[in-house]
């Protein structure tokens, strides 16, 4: 059973939806002010960098007024987390091709890739240090469950794969990344 | 679609894993999100929200316009067909502009008399007719209306 303020919450949250449809920007604001932290805070623990965490919840934001039409209800967190990993995977390939790109022309771009690295280096805490050790996917998976405040099932449903994978890769995960952080 | 908050994750473990597994499975991800809420990651510097929300209302402007001119379109739409369909039936778009009387045809008649020539010969033919009955009688003068029929 939903709680009254869970029911509240939800109709307010319909309302604003309803506002972004018709193209009301301060409807698209209030979204902002929601979701913003949550999603910044997963992209930055997924990248590790702030500038980059920057970009990506923009372009987060753009996707959202573009795709709200598309939007059929359910869910808003999962839609919009969708939209988020989405995201994240399109930044993690254009990485590779940059990867790529930097290897063949290693010695020219090497100060470039210096300083970039620097910037990064510079607000990673221990944490983030002990996360680069996960793989990508678990990484992104407790990542998800941590910000995105969705049930196992939603995410589940998100990934496509059945709950008891996503509980079995999310308990691995922690348990890993608590051994980590002790070790 | 149940959200996290309506979630009885032990309920959920316990289909997977025997009670003591499920348990510790439930210690393991408590004590992994507490590392998770310990080390909280930064927040958005309050500039990139507001140059976010700039952005966003620049892409959400044409949005709004084009639900706009949509809008109206259709608004335009209904009332030309309300205004057509209200004129229809009142007959709006009947003739009421005096161009004088119309034309009227005139048909060649298949007889070669009109109608006031007939009631002239039915007439002549009565009056002869009671010239013959009068001649037959003896009455009249048979000359005058010999003369008549040759005339005639």
């Amino acid at each position: 059973m939903k709680s009254a303020e869970n029911m509240a919450k939800s109709d307010d949250l319909a309302l604003i939806i309803a506002g972004c449809r018709k193209g009301e920007a301060r409807c698209f604001s209030r979204l902002v002010d929601m979701y913003a932290g949550r999603c910044y805070s997963y992209f930055y623990r997924l990248t590790g960098n702030s500038d980059i965490s920057d970009e990506l919840l923009s372009e987060l934001f753009v996707k959202l007024v573009q795709k709200i039409t598309s939007y059929k209800g359910g869910s808003f967190e999962s839609w919009l987390f969708k939209i988020a990993t989405n995201i994240f995977h399109d930044f993690l390939r254009s990485k590779q091709r940059r990867q790529k790109l930097l290897d063949a022309r290693k010695e020219q771009l090497e100060s470039n890739f210096t300083e970039l690295k620097k910037t990064g280096d510079e607000q990673i805490d221990r944490l983030q240090i002990q996360l680069k050790r996960l793989d990508t996917d678990t990484r992104e998976l407790i990542m998800l469950r941590f910000y995105s405040q969705l049930s196992f099932k939603e995410i589940a449903k998100m990934r496509s794969e059945p709950i008891g994978t996503t509980l079995a890769k999310l308990h691995r995960g922690l348990k890993k990344l608590r051994e980590f952080m002790e070790g | 679609m149940d959200n996290r908050s309506d979630e009885n994750l032990r309920e959920l473990v316990e289909k997977f894993f025997d009670p003591e597994q499920a348990q510790m499975y439930l210690d393991d991800i408590e004590k992994g999100e507490q590392i998770l809420h310990a080390h909280p990651a930064p927040e958005p510097d309050e500039m990139l929200i507001a140059n976010i929300k700039a952005e966003i209302a620049l892409h959400a402007l044409p949005r709004r316009a084009t639900l706009v001119k949509r809008i109206t379109y259709a608004a335009a739409a209904v009332a030309a067909a309300v205004i057509i369909i209200t004129a229809t039936n009142t007959g709006l778009f009947k003739k009421t502009i005096d161009v004088g009387p119309s034309p009227t045809r005139e048909y060649a008649s298949l007889f070669p008399w009109n109608s006031n020539e007939v009631e002239v010969f039915n007439t002549e033919v009565e009056q002869i007719e009671s010239e013959l009955m009068d001649l037959k009688l003896g009455r009249g003068s048979s000359t005058a209306i010999m003369t008549y029929l040759k005339w005639k």
